[in-house]
């Protein structure tokens, strides 16, 4: 008989009990292993609402848009105005007092009047209906100077070309919806039509206009149109690939985001505004991502949206304008998912 | 041996441990390991194995509509790049084949290229592309729809520049529906954004309100392959795990594992500036009518002297 046989039956089934215990704490330990492995992947990701957010502040008020809703950012805190539904492109009367955004759904999306609490009081556009492509988009909607009219992009349809969508500016009255909208501009055909329209006082618009040149190469310019329906001119040239433009409140200053014809990073550019002309560009953010410049009230600082690093998801960044040297851009958020095709409105307090 | 009985239950914890970072990243070294991953039928011999896995190498794309309109596994391929990759120069080479390109292809006759993968599966496409570009291909890709959503998902999204408004009245409705040939509206609006897997696909196959049609779909789809090479570069080997797993049949490859991980180790590299893109535009191709449809005919004199230069 051997030294273990020898053992008493309570003392075998003691370290019996043991063994399986210690056996039972390895699987824990293997699958603790296992979603810590799981846990380290999914830890990357740390995106968070704009009120969850601690920010540096800013001067004045701006509404940004996140995953379908508008938030009011002053005093460095976000407030969120409407709920998560499809909300984007705010724009903020020159009163301050109203603003205009796109509420996007499935196949359409339409324009509506809001309080600066975010209460909509107006919906100017109608672009709902049963037939799919009968279904409108209406985008990039902003206030006129006297905030009685609001431009925005629309598709109109081309009953000759069922595949044809290409958004034109329209100009429609901001108090009645029953009003019918004025086409403004004529776009290129198949490309995709003009878009960002910014309202100049006196009268006029600069938007983006996109072309497809005899190569097959897609351009976009910053296009000023003096009056509705006329040809209007250019201001930058095709291969630059500019668009987004953002004007200051004296329309002296231009900023624009552009391409050069890359397609993974853009340039955030500056430039003397005066009539049809433009002065030589300073180049403020260089070969990044970059998107929806807008000026602050007072024109001495100008906000984009761009990603943290070189890539994810798009936060509010400030850069000094007019400062000697080149000024180093300030990130303003962290943990963002900010619409990029959404630019900030920004108005005094 | 013997082991003291401290050190005997060191090693068990140590040995779950290990057991349970092998269960997590038995996936990634399956997919890269095996010709096929996930479920699908098909699994297919690497069809012209290098010797080296640092050399140059040829790769050919496929990405297909898989929906439920088409019995699995006769799908066509609506697209095909042929991708040239040089490790050493850090240089790659994308080339768009026109789905409607009016080729032979072996054993079936004239047809759209497209149409190769539909009777013989990736070994006919890469026949087709191969025989009728004069090209050595090395290793295939095929992706289906859903897979290619769930690839951009688990990158994290990827961030390209949309370079025009993307306008579509009539996108098929075909993934996750009942209704396979139904359709809704598209808006993919211009500039920098951050595209979600359902976004991504809506902006490489989207074709009806775009002048260039087909052409512009081929180039759009090879700037969402430079998105996804730079997204690469940011993954870590706890990545591979969850891509590899998403796919669910809805990927295929004979690269393997080294080419693979060379693949990713690289995709930092690819910054715009050293990638070569073509598109077979006209002069390169004409459109016309064959077989009862449309097809873009190839000018092979024009075509064939600038595929050599990157392809051998």
């Amino acid at each position: 008989m051997s030294a273990i046989d020898a053992r008493p039956a309570h003392s075998v089934a003691a370290r019996a009990a043991v063994s399986m215990g210690l056996i039972a704490a390895m699987l824990v330990f293997g699958i603790g292993v296992y979603q810590a492995a799981a846990l380290f992947k999914g830890a990357k990701t740390d995106i968070r609402r704009p009120t969850a957010a601690t920010t540096g502040a800013l001067p004045g008020t701006m509404y940004v848009v996140q995953h379908g809703a508008i938030y009011r950012f002053d005093r460095g805190s976000f407030h969120q105005i409407t709920s998560e539904d499809g909300w984007m492109q705010p724009a903020i009367s020159v009163d301050g007092t109203r603003l205009v955004a796109v509420k996007r759904a499935l196949n359409r999306s339409d324009l509506y009047v809001l309080r600066t609490t975010g209460q909509a009081i107006l919906q100017l556009t109608h672009n709902q209906s049963a037939t799919v492509e009968a279904n409108h988009w209406a985008f990039y909607p902003r206030f006129g100077p006297d905030g009685s009219v609001v431009y925005f992009s629309y598709d109109a349809k081309d009953p000759y070309n069922t595949f044809r969508v290409d958004l034109a500016i329209f100009a429609a009255s901001a108090e009645n919806p029953a009003a019918p909208g004025i086409q403004w501009t004529e776009p290129n055909q198949y490309t995709g039509g003009d878009v960002s329209p910014i309202p100049l006082q006196k009268g006029g618009l600069i938007f983006t206009k996109f072309s497809i040149d005899d190569q097959s190469n897609v351009h976009s310019q910053v296009w000023l149109q003096a009056r509705r329906g006329s040809a209007g001119v250019a201001l930058t040239k095709p291969a630059d690939d500019c668009g987004q433009p953002a004007i200051t409140a004296d329309e002296t200053l231009l900023a624009m985001v552009c391409r050069h014809g890359g397609l993974q990073a853009d340039d955030l550019e500056v430039v003397s505004l005066q009539g049809a002309t433009l002065g030589v560009p300073t180049v403020v953010v260089q070969d990044q991502l970059v998107a929806s410049p807008i000026f602050s009230p007072d024109a001495k600082l100008l906000a984009y949206l761009a990603p943290a690093g070189d890539a994810g998801p798009f936060q509010l960044w400030t850069v000094r304008v007019g400062a000697a040297g080149a000024p180093a851009p300030r990130r303003i958020t962290s943990n963002l998912d900010l619409d990029p095709s959404s630019p900030p409105a920004w108005t005094s307090p | 041996m013997y082991l003291p009985r401290a050190s005997k239950i060191i090693a068990g914890f140590v040995l779950a441990g290990i057991v349970g970072l092998a269960v997590y990243f038995l996936p990634a070294v399956q997919s890269a390991s095996t010709a096929s991953v996930g479920t699908g039928p098909i699994s297919i011999p690497v069809p012209n194995p290098l010797p080296s896995t640092t050399g140059p190498f040829t790769v050919l794309l496929l990405g297909s509509d898989d929906d439920a309109k088409f019995p699995q596994d006769r799908v066509n391929t609506q697209s095909m790049i042929l991708v040239r990759v040089d490790p050493s120069t850090k240089q790659a080479t994308m080339l768009s084949v026109p789905r409607d390109l009016w080729v032979s292809i072996p054993g079936q006759g004239f047809g759209k290229i497209s149409t190769a993968y539909q009777t013989g599966g990736p070994n006919a496409a890469v026949a087709a592309v191969e025989s009728n570009f004069k090209v050595h291909i090395d290793d295939y890709v095929w992706i289906g729809l859903e897979g290619l959503v769930r690839l951009v998902n688990d990158l994290g999204g990827v961030d390209m520049l949309v370079t025009n408004p993307v306008m579509d009245d009539f996108y098929p409705s075909d993934i996750n529906t009942t209704d396979p040939y139904g359709y809704y509206r598209v808006a993919v609006l211009p500039g920098a954004v951050h595209l979600d897997g359902v976004h991504a696909l809506q902006y490489v196959r989207s074709r009806h309100g775009d002048l260039r049609g087909d052409f512009a779909r081929s180039e759009r789809q090879q700037q969402l392959l430079m998105a996804i090479k730079a997204k690469a570069a940011h993954l870590t080997a706890a990545d591979f795990p969850g891509i590899a797993s998403a796919m669910q049949g809805e990927l295929k490859t004979t690269i393997g594992l080294a080419r693979m991980r060379l693949l990713f180790s690289m995709g930092g590299d690819f910054t715009g500036s050293n990638v070569r893109r073509i598109v077979l535009l006209p002069p390169y191709t004409t459109e016309g009518f064959a077989g009862g449809q449309d097809v873009v005919y190839p000018n092979w004199g024009q075509i064939l002297p600038v595929v050599h230069q990157s392809f051998p």
